[in-house]
């Protein structure tokens, strides 16, 4: 709906320096870092161009119909099954099983905004607690302090309010902004965890507190997650990263454009990317390199979509993992009602977190770890609260509902605890067999059980959640059943990166181990889930890319 | 952000049928106008754009038994049924044929249980509290109630929370911008009087 004056417009058929598929969390970060060092750069992303101006407070719209997440041109179902014995199938018109939002700034724009580093023990886990047989359970080829300066950029860069926590890792910087302020949920959750003798600390937050960057501050709205930011406040990459792409000259951003292949020549090496563009026509831009950013389902979608004779199983797929060790965190729900109102439909979901249960612990008898935070979560806003946010075994309908929705509406506040994922090669991503989208794309076919451990570590903090929420002096607390999930917003793991071309699909660097001009940065690289709040990570590791593909172009290593 | 698995399962008790994802995407211009139009038939209380008066009265009688009137509004009055209206010739398009299906087959039900009225809407209130119980496991329970919520609690240009009266029920406030303290429990916090017209202990 917007392009800017600043933008390019390269020709198709003349090779630019990169072509970037998506332009989310990953792919808004390099689109700016890429074009800043020079580079020219052309965005293909699949979603329309909205601003801020485009945003509405209408949970119909966003809730329901999925306004931010379905394809803007046409039908591109998914199907989903728990295990490779089943078939898959999909669900018309529920929200689909690889959840994510279409659009300048990819789901950046619809997402919750926590922003928690990674601890040092989630890139080395596999050597700090020995295998795990029978899953995918491996060290990343990187180390936190690696990773450290980059997650500081996010923080300065994109945007992120917060003060350092108990149990975090050192840091070079201190956030650029405070936390925001607390609501009623984050002053209970704090009280109760204190109680329990837990360490509570303000949640970092990719909302900004005050004005920076030439930024406003969060004018507290309470339409918040799902929905895109009305004033910029919220560190999109729509944002925080695109403007600053645009303002280079150097970045033509190509929304409504649907890269349906990846061309390779005889060499192996990428020469062109074919999509549709906004008019339906076929496309085909030339570049020198391709950086896929486009998440952890379509990513490897692509991947498989453009196979060859050289790659019969998928492009950068000679390891057969790509697809595979797909992480979505484990999570659980309680909730609970108290005496006077809280008012959650006001600001930010989350403004005070606990991370006193990150690490794994041996005594708990399983593997795992996970962070708890306060938020209104389904209550922020009235139809989803009048459908999930009432106790279990009350009436759904007639006068006794009526009076229900009319107390806990502004009286209920939910604990939701967020986990570690076991990478699992069961756990994946590939292409559906018999479904197709309107233009003839095999459809996403997610496979996806949580394992044992995953449940277990859900279920441990929804014990804790109930202890804090009752020593906080809830009145009445519940529990949302504690299941294996068949939605999934985290799309981690399906192309990890490491050193042996056989165990993963790109290297330190997020090349493809079997194409050197391509890259790969996205949540698809994790090799480990983290507890629950991937997105920092992931930007901090395309700030990270972006400095080495640009190295490598610049010494003309690619 | 974290996914409503709940509300999941409601979509798929509704038959999935309610809301058509792909046809709404390409017809977003068409309901915009349509909407507009409901809000002002609603005011206007003018004539029904796709229901016929009698499925008008039915639809009455059903909303408001889920949300009925006490001493406050029920959904008739905050205008659920203008609501589902605007929907049926808009998103909601593709479940028109499912509903109206329903509703017969609903119709022949209660004629069948009460042979000396001819229409749902005719019953006593407690009658109708009765039939709608013997339906509860139903798609056409789980369409119509999520109808009900939806229309309860939508933005008013879809036709239904006539003058934001779902919004005030449930004490929702609609405002673009906020300041602290939000809630009684944050008000110490944030050094400021109690939030809610409570001026008892401080958490």
């Amino acid at each position: 709906m917007s392009t800017s004056k600043q933008q390019p417009k390269y020709n198709t058929r003349e090779e630019v320096d990169f072509v970037i598929i998506g332009s989310g969390a990953a792919g808004g970060v390099l689109a700016k870092e890429l074009s800043t060092n020079g580079f020219s750069v052309v965005v293909l992303e699949q979603g329309q161009y909205r601003t801020a101006a485009n945003f509405k407070h209408d949970e119909l719209d966003v809730m329901f119909k999925n306004e931010l997440l379905n394809h803007p041109g046409w039908n591109d179902p998914q199907t989903f099954r728990r295990f490779e014995t089943e078939t898959a199938v999909q669900t018309p018109d529920a929200p689909p099983p690889a959840f994510y939002a279409r659009g300048v700034g990819g789901s950046s724009v619809h997402f919750t905004a926590n922003y928690w580093r990674f601890h040092q023990s989630d890139f080395m886990e596999r050597s700090l607690l020995g295998p795990m047989e029978g899953t995918g359970f491996a060290d990343w080829p990187i180390r936190y302090e690696e990773l450290e300066p980059y997650y500081a950029k996010v923080e300065w860069e994109c945007g992120v309010s917060g003060q350092p926590g108990p149990f975090e890792a050192p840091r070079s910087r201190p956030y650029p902004v405070p936390p925001l302020p607390v609501k009623s949920s984050g002053v209970l959750f704090e009280k109760g965890a204190r109680a329990m003798g837990l360490h509570p600390q303000p949640a970092p937050m990719a909302i900004l507190s005050k004005p920076h960057n030439g930024r406003p501050a969060c004018v507290h709205c309470g339409f918040c997650m799902g929905f895109g930011c009305e004033v910029n406040a919220k560190s999109s990459t729509l944002a925080a990263m695109i403007p600053l792409a645009e303002a280079t000259g150097r970045c033509e951003i190509r929304p409504l454009s649907t890269v349906f292949r990846i061309e390779t020549n005889d060499a192996g090496r990428v020469t062109e990317v074919v999509y549709l563009d906004s008019e339906g026509r076929e496309q085909a831009q030339r570049a020198k390199a391709v950086v896929l950013s486009a998440n952890g389902a379509e990513t490897p979608r692509l991947l498989f979509l453009s196979e060859s004779n050289r790659s019969p199983n998928g492009l950068a797929n000679s390891s057969g993992i790509v697809g595979k060790y797909l992480m979505g965190n484990g999570h659980s729900v309680t909730q609970a009602a108290f005496e006077h109102p809280l008012n959650e439909f006001k600001s930010v979901q989350v403004t005070r977190i606990v991370h006193d249960f990150y690490e794994n612990d041996p005594a708990r008898g399983f593997y795992g770890g996970g962070g708890m935070d306060a938020r209104p979560f389904l209550d922020s806003t009235p139809i989803m609260h009048a459908m999930t946010g009432l106790p279990p075994g009350k009436p759904r309908w007639g006068l006794e509902f009526k009076q229900m929705l009319r107390h806990y509406f502004t009286h209920k506040m939910s604990v939701l605890g967020s986990t570690t994922s076991v990478p699992l090669a069961r756990n994946n991503i590939t292409l559906d067999p018999n479904m197709k989208d309107d233009k003839g794309r095999a459809a996403i076919r997610m496979t996806y059980m949580d394992h044992a451990d995953d449940l277990a570590m859900a279920t441990f903090l929804q014990d804790r959640a109930v202890e804090i929420l009752g020593a906080a002096g809830a009145k009445e607390v519940w529990r949302d059943p504690v299941e294996g999930g068949s939605i999934q917003a985290h799309l981690l793991g399906t192309c990890r990166m490491g050193n042996d071309p056989a165990t993963s699909v790109v290297d330190k660097y997020h090349r493809a181990h079997d194409v050197p001009n391509l890259f790969i940065c996205d949540g698809s690289s994790f090799v480990s889930s983290g507890r629950g709040q991937p997105t920092m990570t992931i930007q901090a590791l395309a700030f990270r890319a972006a400095e080495h593909i640009s190295r490598f172009a610049k010494n003309g290593e690619i | 952000m974290t996914i409503p698995e709940k509300s999941r399962r409601s979509f798929l008790k509704s038959g999935g049928t309610v809301f058509g994802a792909s046809w709404l995407a390409i017809n977003m211009p068409l309901i915009l106008s349509a909407s507009q139009a409901a809000e002002e038939n609603q005011q206007a209380g003018a004539a029904y754009e796709n229901l016929s008066a009698e499925e008008a009265v039915e639809l009455g009688a059903w909303v408001n038994q889920i949300i009925p009137a006490d001493d406050t509004p029920g959904a008739t009055e905050i205008g659920v049924v203008y609501f589902i209206d605007a929907a049926l010739g808009g998103f909601m398009a593709s479940a028109a044929p499912v509903l109206r299906q329903g509703l017969d087959e609903f119709q022949q039900k209660t004629q069948s249980s009460y042979p000396q009225f001819n229409r749902f809407s005719e019953l006593s209130f407690e009658q109708q509290t009765e039939m709608i119980k013997s339906v509860e496991d139903t798609p056409l329970f789980e369409m119509l109630h999520l109808m009900t919520l939806c229309g309860m609690f939508c933005l008013p240009s879809y036709g239904g929370n006539r003058e934001n009266a779902g919004w005030n029920l449930i004490g929702f406030d609609h405002r673009h911008a906020w300041q602290p303290p939000f809630g009684y429990y944050d008000a110490a916090v944030h050094g400021e009087a109690s939030v809610g017209g409570d001026e008892h202990e401080h958490v």
